[in-house]
Parts: C-alpha cells; structure tokens; sequence
C-alpha cells in the first residue's frame, strides 16, 4: 500500500480551482519529484495535503486512511510535515528555537529526547551549529532553508513535503540542500518535492510528477521525463498549435 | 529638585500602570492583528472588582486579589470566544469596532449594575509610606513599581525561557507555520487573550486606591496606554513599557508645571506629534504596504 | 423605440441610478414630513426628541461619506459637531452675531478641522488613523471643559438665540424643527447622489482597494482629505442646528462616547446609505424612550448590538434589507445597443518601431535583497513584450516600480519621452499606464460599470460629454471584452475568468497607451485563456501596446513578438521568442543546469 494517495483532488482558492483532479501516489522510502511551471498547482497539493486548505472533492489517503478535511496540527501528528515555499523561519526566535519547535506535534516527548534530536540535526547540518544563537531573521537564504528542513525534520515525520527549497537560492547553495535531501532518504523518510528546478529535483528523485494548470500531464522515472521534452514544454512551451 | 524627584517616582508609577495596560494591548496586537479597544476595561473591571470583593463583601485584600484576577482569566477566555473569535478572517474595521461594542457593553453593563457614583477603596498598607529626604514614596506607588517591575521580570522569563512561551511568539510571528509545525493555534490566541485580560486586571486592582473607581477609568487609561504603545512603537513589547513610563512622567511634569486641567491633552499631544513626524514610534520598524 | 433611444433609455438609468425609492417619492416624504413637522402641535417632549434625531441624523451622515464611501474611521465627529454647537452658542451669545453667519463660521471651523485631521492621512492608515482620530476628539472636549473663558466650560452655554429672519419665524420650536428636517433632506439628497458621482465612486475605490484605486488614477490622498472635510462639515451643521434647537449645550455632550453613539448608528442602519444612516439614527434616538423600561441597562444592549451587527449584519439593517430587495427584484440588464467602439489609443498607434517605454539601469533593493538589479529594456510602440522569469526572478517587483508602487534605487523609466520614475501611480495613469494585478483587485462592492468607471476617469482623459461620454467610454470598454450584459452586477458575482476580463476593461476605458499586464492567464482554464489570447491580439490590432508577464508559455509564445528574461533580479536575454526560448542561459535559468549523463 502506498504511503500518501491522492485520488481526484480539487482544491481552489474561492472560485479559482488550482487542482482540478489530480491523482498521485507516494510509496514508503520513495523520493518523488512533484514538477511544473509557476502556477501549475504545485503548492497547492502539498498545501492540501497539509491541510492548509480542504479539498473540495476527491481524497487524500495516508497509510489508507482519508485524512482530507483535518487540521494541519492534526495532519502533522499524524507524521507528515510539510516545509513551505518560502521556508518562513520564525523570524524573531533562534536558530536553536526553530528547530526545537519542530517537535511541537509529538507528545509526551522528554527534553533529553529533544537534545537528542537538536544533537542530530547539526550533525546533519553541521554549518548551523555555528549560528545556534542566531535569530532567524538575519540568515541567508541557504541557512533559512537549512533550518526549515531542520526544523520539518524534528517531527520524525514519515513523510516531508518539500516546496521548492531552492527558490531564490545560489546553485552552489542548492547543491548543499540537495546533498541534504538524499541523506534524509538515507535515514528512511519519505520525500514529496516540489521544484521548479527540474534538473535538480530529477537528480535526486526515484519518480516524478509533472503538473500543467491543476492537471497531471506526465509522469514516470527521471530518465524517461527528461527525455520526453513533455518536461521542457511544460516551463517553455513549444508545443505545436492544437495541444491546448 | 526635591519636587521634580518626586514628580519623577509618581510619573514612573503613572506610567506603569499605562506600561501594564499597553503590554496587554500589544501581546493582542502580535498575535492577533486585533486592536483591542476595550483593553483598558479590563482595569476597570480590576478595580470593581476589588471594590465588590474587599468592601462590599469585606473579604482579605490578598483574597479579593486573587479571586478578581481569577475572574478576569476566565473573562478574557470569554472575550476571546465572543469578540474575537467570529470576527477572526474580517479585516481590521468590524474588529476594531466589534471591540469598541464591547467596551461599551461593558462600561455600561458594570454602570447599571452598581450606578454612576465613583467608589474609593481604601490603601492597602498600614502605613502611607515613607520619606527619603525630600521625596514621599507612597506606599501604593512602590507597590505599582514593584509590581510591574515583577510582571516583565516574569514576563520576559515566560517568553524568553519556557517552550510554551517560544510557542506563543512563534503563533504571533507566523501563525500559519506555527499551526503546520503542530502548534495550537486557537489555544495559543485564547492564552493571549487571558493573559493580556490579567495583566489589565492588575493594573485596575493596583490603581484602584488611588484613583476614584469609576466605569469611564478604564477607556481613559486605555487610550492614553494605546498612544503610548504607539510612541513606543507599535507592536513592540519594549516600547510598550518605555512608551507607558515615558508618557507617564510626561503627564506628571506637564500637570505640575504647565497646566492641571490639559493634563490629558499631553498625552495626545505628544501622539500627535509622533504620529506625524515617526509613526513607527521609538523603536518600530518602518510601516509600508504589500503590493 | 430604436436601438439609439434603447441606449439612451439606459443609460439614463444607468447614471440615475437605482434608489428603490425613487425621486418624485423621495420629495413627496420630505414635504410630508416637513409639514408634519410644521403643522402639527406635537408636545415639547416629541419636539425635542425629533430635533435630537434629525441633527443627529445630519452629522452621521457625515459619517456615511468617511467611513461608508471611503472606508476611513472617524472617532471624531462629535467634535466637529461640537465645534458646530459651540460656533452658534457662542457667536449668537458671546459675539452678538446672527444665528446664520455663527452657522457659517461653525460649519467652516469644521470643515478645516476636518481637512488638517485628513491630511494626517498621508503615512497613516487603518488604526493610526482612527487613533489621530481619538486624540483630535480627546483634546477638543478638553478644551471646551477647560478654556473657561472663551466657552464657559463646564456649565455650558445658555440662551443660544434661533436665527431671527422673517420676523422670527424659527422661534416656536415647531417650525424650527421643520426647517431642521427640511435640511436633513436637502442633505440625505446630496449624500445619497454622492455616490454616484466620480468622487463618490473615488471614495469607494479607495474603501475597497487603495492600492488599485491609486494605479487606475484615482488621487486617493486628495480623497481621504476631501472625505473627513465633508465628514466634518456635516458635523458642523448637525451641531449648529442642535444648538439652536436646543437654546443649550455643555461640552459632555460632544465627548468621545458621543463619536461612539454617532458610530454605532451609522453601523446600525447600514453604512453605505444615507436611508440605512437615518434608519439608524431613528432607532438609536427613539429605542431607548420606547424600551425605557430597559434604561438602565440599554446602553448595555446598545454595545452588545454592535458586536451582534458585525458578526451577522455588517451591512447593517437597511443593507440586509436592500441585499434581500435585490435578491427578490434582480436589476434588470442594460441592452447594448449602438455603443460607440472604443478608441484605444489617442494616437493611431501605428508600429513604427519607435520606443514607447525606455527603461534603463533600473534597481530595486529591499534592504540587503537585491530584488531588481540592473535591468534596461526598450518596450517599441504597439508590440507585445513579455516578461519572463522564475518564481522569485523580480519581475512583479519590476512591474510594481514601472507602475509606481516602488520608488527605485536606481534608474530611469521613461514613458514617450516623459520621465516618469518618481510619478506617484495615478499620475501614471494619467499619462497612459493602465495595469492590471496578478491577484485581481477589483472594487468589491461596486458593480462592474462603476468599477470600469473609475478606469475612464482618470486624469488627464480627454473624452467629449463629460460623465455621459465617459459612461459610454466604459460601456464600450465592456462591451470589448463583451461582458456588456454584465455591467451592472456585483462584481463578486461575476466568475474568476469574467473578473479578469473585468479588470482589462478598467485599465482599457482609460484608453491607455502602454497596458500592463500581471500574469492575466492565472487561475483561467484552457478556453479562457484562448479567449484572452484573441482578447490580447485584438488589442494589439487596435494600437496598443502590452507588456505582459506570465509563467504560461504557450500563451506567451501565441502573442509575444519579443520578450525579456530575468533571473536573480538581472536581465539575462532579451530578443524575439525563437531566441530567447531556445537560449540555452533560459533553458537553464528554468530548468536547471543540463546534465551530462542522465543517470541518477
């Protein structure tokens, strides 16, 4: 069985619907690439998933149970954390805070089982050690991603959803948190990601997605994608008169 | 130099009880986006209650305390639930209004249950306080500065130092990625609410014996506690207080040297000035719009 | 009839108006009641109560125009209605004066007033500007306490004389009340049509969207001044009137819980209509004498009210009652009929490979990000050039300098030889820039003709016939994306793709000549883009020239004749779309760099 299913999922914002029945699935140690242009419902289904907003129709399943309609806080209890587009560390808390956060949903959790985590976490991420005392509004980009997957990771979740974690990022600087994303795999944790950078986010993944305006037009392994041209025309067009 | 020392402690203790109002008002703005209009009702409902439990009942002061402060707590819960809360995704005007309505409701709900005439609770101490070479310290005022005082010693602790306060800066800093970390929002809110219900509670039960305690003591307190957060810079905790004490000594110096009766117009005089000159006040960040 | 007085049948009703009302019914009430009024011998206590209402009624009309057509919060309206009062009082006893000259002196007093606390609105909004607001009413009812000898402070002044024309004439209080309602009325009137004026439909744009109001031309400081002028003038009248009516006042009736009751009864009738603002007025006056077994806890239920009011009835009760008339009585459609087509450009707008938009060196820093950084582009006459770029490249912070919404660090924008880089965005428009948003911002509760409206009347719009031919101007801008039938709905009835279209036609009845678009084709499905693509080149047939951004490739490849791509805030090519999107620099800003062995 699939770790996360989505069956025919519409989502919209008020009237404007940005999935418009999408259907996809993650399986168990998987890392699946979510791609296509601005606007083509990306955020949006890890947003759903989240439960940051309700599907209108369809489902969302997660280890075969519908979870469509619960809250984020419950969603995230139930082992799927989702780092968002724009990474939005606490801007005012450190580095230290942010991180600790991260194991907001888990329960009865001691502070030792925390230092433990946090301890793990900057082995992982060993630059952050560095600005554990820093407050999260004055990182770089890089350091701000960093924490945020930090931070998602704290919930030992079983899946994460990644939204575009390169965005506005130096290559050098993406090319760390792509070293990041295939240990995480290595640790055992699913992985969702969204990207616009296809090329990245092919590298890394097993499987992936390509979305079109809140419709799935392609999928498959990397290599096939690639290859297929279905990828390039969906960011720069070039498809012949009568596709539309 | 005697007289302007002693103009100096009552202006810091004036101010205190503005510093504790506008805590409460900026903690709600933080979280919430909500300017509460009806914060300084809660000192108003501190002083009654102190009045309702000390003198008519002639309950201990140190009971009468507790127990009013206990009430504002479940208050500020109730506030939360039915002034807050259905108006929660509207824009800024029918919550500023809704919470004008309930400053109203509450004025003259507390009018008509104990009438127009202002009640005066007797000091707390034995003792009306002490002098230091030229300079009396009431006791009440040494009272108000040792509290306060207290309150953002243990404020700055709660939020500095204890997971649950970190989560409640996280809810006012992003409330979104505070709820997909786990975090509970709805109950973070209730908590700042309660919290900034008490905190206005104390400064109504602290200033009760000094000031007639009347149903129009709270909005009085609380605008002049609003111009001050906003001299201080709006939306900061620190100037909060700086703006609370500072306006506070301000009045004291102004009434006792320019003029007694105007000595409300200060306050608003120097919000004016603020207002059109810097509007992020002493220590807020530059207002600007979103395109 | 013909199609000819077909349009112009509805276009007469169109600029009228709809009031359920009706004119001829509207000056049949007054006259009812202001002979009512005249004639009848009511006893002292109704006489009062009425006078009470009906100046209350003109001074929260005022707030009708500020805070129901503009959107601004006013907390001091008791104070401008106290500088009203105290001006008659105090010039009809003190000064000797007539009662009309002391009227004037109070309205102006409160006019200006009202003027100084509007322009405080030039760096503050939302509650900094309720707050000016509270300190503005905070220390005039100190002043009129206090300054003793001028206004007699606490005691009030007494023996306030009515004007003594038509050998006293106002002295019994009946005929000093009908000339009272007579005024309300004249009054309601000019409030009502206010709102359909190009001020009044100003006003509303500013209420629902300042940001866009000031892109499409509208000069929102000037009418947030203009707003809170006629706000206090109205006070100022109400208060003389009360005045004069009353023979005495003190100044604990003009504090701010006087601002607050005057609030609460503008939100209880309903905010945005002059009937709703009386309807309220009414009830909050003679309520509490018909529940006066309630007194002493009605002020209570008055505060509980309000919360009630903005929980389930924001529109208060006349706009509850007027939402559910409009339900049940749909108003019906305007026929196209012979609508002039729309002149696009003022110029024929040939291309001719001329510049119309010149952009050089142009930055964008906010703070440490670098957002725009450097970037020159030529944008030639009647071409459609694109922007291009990935999420977080700077091109909606470009178009948001280009508009007006950024002043630039760095750099020149020059529109047909004008420098325009430190334009405020009305300005722009005034000069031939229409723009349109990523996310819509249309004017919410106006309909689609008033929001187009406001596009047409832009500065600097040289249309012949005045508020007719700018009507026929939107019209025609409607009747372009053919959404004609459609004009006069509310615009958030209207479906997502029809809201775009909507907001096209705004920017067009400015008959603009550079139009900018943001991302046009988001949220639209596959045969509403096709239909904005014919839309785009149709435009283009007509002269105008497009700088459009989105993320669609296919819909910029089928208008685009040249486009410019940006990454990181730079320009890295710029040419036409056979180049550019086969430039390998693109392909790799896009997609990521291209690997040499496709193997994971």
């Amino acid at each position: 069985m699939p770790l996360l299913e989505l069956h025919e999922a519409v989502s919209a914002y008020g009237k404007v619907e940005a999935l418009k029945g999408l259907s996809l699935h993650v399986d168990e140690g998987e890392i699946v690439a979510l791609l296509g242009a601005n606007g083509a419902g990306k955020s949006t289904t890890l947003r759903t998933i989240s439960g940051l907003m309700k599907p209108q129709s369809g489902s969302i399943l997660f280890h075969g149970r519908p979870i469509g309609g619960l809250s984020p806080e419950a969603i995230v209890k139930l082992g799927i954390a989702h780092v968002p587009e724009g990474r939005r560390v606490f801007p005012g808390l450190t580095v230290w805070e942010n991180i600790v956060l991260g194991a907001s949903n888990r329960r009865k959790v001691t502070r030792r089982d925390i230092d433990a985590d946090v301890g793990r976490m900057f082995a992982i991420f060993p630059e952050l050690k560095k600005f554990e005392k820093a407050l999260g509004w004055t990182l770089s980009g890089g350091q701000q991603q960093m924490v945020a997957i930090a931070r998602g990771l704290m919930s030992r979740p079983k899946l994460l959803l990644l939204d575009e974690p390169s965005l506005g990022l130096a290559p050098l600087i993406v090319q760390q948190v792509y070293k990041v994303i295939a240990e995480i795999r290595k640790e055992g944790t699913t992985v969702l990601l969204v990207e616009q950078n296809a090329h990245m986010a092919l590298s890394v993944a097993d499987r992936g997605y390509v979305l079109e305006t809140g419709r799935l037009v392609a999928e498959g392994k990397p290599e096939a994608l690639w290859s297929n041209d279905d990828v390039r025309a969906a960011y720069l067009g070039g498809r012949t008169a009568g596709a539309g | 130099m005697g007289f302007a020392l002693q103009l100096l402690f009552t202006g810091i203790g004036v101010g205190s009880i503005y510093a504790l109002v506008a805590l409460g008002f900026v903690l709600i703005y933080r979280t919430t986006n909500v300017v509460n209009f009806a914060q300084g009702d809660f000192a108003m409902l501190g002083a009654f209650g102190m009045v309702v439990l000390a003198i008519d009942l002639g309950l201990p002061y140190w009971l009468s305390i507790v127990i009013t402060l206990a009430a504002l707590v479940l208050f500020g819960a109730l506030f939360n639930f039915c002034v807050y809360y259905p108006l929660r995704n509207r824009s800024f005007l029918p919550v500023i209004i809704s919470t004008i309505g309930a400053s109203i409701f509450l004025e003259n709900g507390v009018l008509a249950a104990y009438g127009p005439h202002p009640q005066s609770l007797p000091g707390m101490f034995a003792s009306q306080g002490f002098n230091i070479g030229e300079v009396f310290f009431d006791s009440q005022y040494l009272l108000i500065l040792a509290v306060t005082i207290a309150m953002v010693a243990l404020q700055y602790l709660f939020f500095e130092r204890t997971l649950l306060g970190k989560k409640m800066q996280a809810t006012s800093q992003d409330k979104e990625m505070a709820s997909l970390l786990g975090i509970p929002v709805a109950s973070m809110i209730v908590l700042t609410f309660v919290y900034s219900a008490v905190l206005g509670g104390l400064a109504g039960v602290l200033v009760a014996p000094i000031l007639f305690v009347s149903v129009g003591m709270g909005s009085s307190i609380a605008l002049k506690a609003f111009a001050a957060s906003i001299i201080g810079g709006f939306g900061n905790v620190t100037g909060a207080i700086v703006g609370g004490l500072s306006l506070g000594v301000v009045e004291t110096f102004g009434a006792a040297y320019l003029s007694v009766p105007y000595k409300d117009a200060f306050a608003f005089l120097v919000l004016f000035v603020f207002l059109l000159f810097r509007p992020q006040g002493i220590f807020g960040e530059k207002i600007a719009e979103k395109a | 009839m013909t199609a000819g007085q077909a349009t112009a049948a509805a276009s007469t009703r169109t600029s009228a108006g709809k009031h359920p009302l009706g004119g001829v019914t509207y000056l049949a009430i007054a006259v009812v009641a202001v002979g009512f009024a005249h004639f009848t011998p009511l006893p002292a206590y109704w006489l009062n109560l009425l006078m009470q209402a009906s100046t209350y009624a003109i001074a929260v009309l005022g707030l009708t125009i500020v805070l129901g057509y503009g959107g601004q919060i006013n907390l001091a309206q008791a104070a401008f209605f106290g500088l009203g009062a105290y001006s008659v009082a105090l010039g009809t006893t003190t000064f000797a004066l007539p009662f009309f000259p002391s009227l004037v002196v109070g309205i102006g007093l409160a006019a200006l007033a009202g003027a100084i606390l509007g322009l405080t609105s030039l760096r503050l909004g939302g509650h900094y500007l309720a707050m000016v607001t509270i300190s503005f009413q905070t220390i005039m009812a100190l002043v009129l306490t206090n300054w003793v000898s001028l206004t007699r402070g606490p005691d009030g002044v007494t023996g306030i004389k009515r004007p003594v024309l038509f050998h006293n004439y106002f002295a019994p209080s009946a005929h000093y009340l009908a000339v009272s309602i007579a005024i309300l009325f004249i009054v309601g009137y000019f409030v009502w049509h206010l709102r359909k004026t190009k001020l009044g439909r100003a006003m509303q744009a500013v209420r629902d969207n300042e940001l866009a109001a000031g892109v499409v031309g509208v000069n929102t400081y000037r009418v947030k001044v203009v707003a809170f002028t006629l706000s206090a003038l109205l006070g100022g009248i109400g208060g003389g009137l009360f005045a004069g009516g009353f023979a005495y006042i003190s100044p604990d009736q003009f504090t701010f819980n006087e601002s607050v009751v005057f609030l609460t009864m503008v939100l209880l009738g309903g905010s945005r209509s002059p009937a709703g603002t009386v309807l309220g007025t009414g009830l909050l006056i003679l309520l509490p004498e018909w529940l006066r077994f309630l007194k002493t806890i009605y002020l209570a239920v008055y505060g509980c009210a309000v919360i009630l009011i903005m929980v389930f009835m924001p529109a208060g009760i006349w706009g509850f009652a007027t939402a559910l008339w409009r339900k049940l009585n749909p108003v019906r459609p305007i026929r196209p009929g012979a609508i002039p087509p729309l002149p696009l450009t003022e110029e024929t707008g040939r291309a001719d490979g001329s510049t119309i938009l010149e952009v050089t060196g142009l930055a964008k820093y906010f703070g440490g990000l670098k957002a725009v950084d450097g970037v020159g582009l030529a944008v030639k006459r009647n071409a459609v050039h694109a922007l291009i770029g990935p999420n977080g490249s700077g091109k909606t912070t470009m178009l948001n300098v280009l508009s007006g919404i950024y002043r630039p660090t760095k750099g020149v924008v020059i529109l047909e030889g004008l420098d325009i880089t430190n334009l405020a965005p009305h300005e722009r428009a005034g000069h031939g820039m229409g723009r349109t948003f990523q996310n819509i911002r249309l004017f919410g509760a106006m309909t689609v003709l008033d929001n187009v409206m406001v596009g047409a009347e832009r500065p600097n719009h040289r249309v012949a016939g005045k508020t007719a031919g700018l009507e026929h101007h939107a019209l025609a801008a409607l009747d372009f994306v053919g959404l004609v039938d459609r004009a006069h709905l509310q615009v958030a009835s209207l479906s997502y793709g029809h809201q775009r279209l909507v907001e096209i036609a705004r920017a067009l009845a400015g008959t603009p000549k550079l139009l900018l678009l943001d991302e046009p084709g988001a949220g639209l499905n596959h045969v509403e883009k096709a239909e904005l693509v014919s839309l785009l080149k149709r435009l283009k047939g007509h002269g105008l020239t497009i700088f459009i951004i989105d993320h669609d490739m296919n819909l910029v490849e089928q208008v685009a004749e040249h486009i410019t791509v940006l990454n990181f805030g730079r320009c890295i090519a710029d040419g036409s779309p056979s180049d550019v999107l086969r430039d390998p620099e693109v392909v790799a800003a896009y997609l990521g760099e291209v690997r040499a062995n496709a193997a994971t």
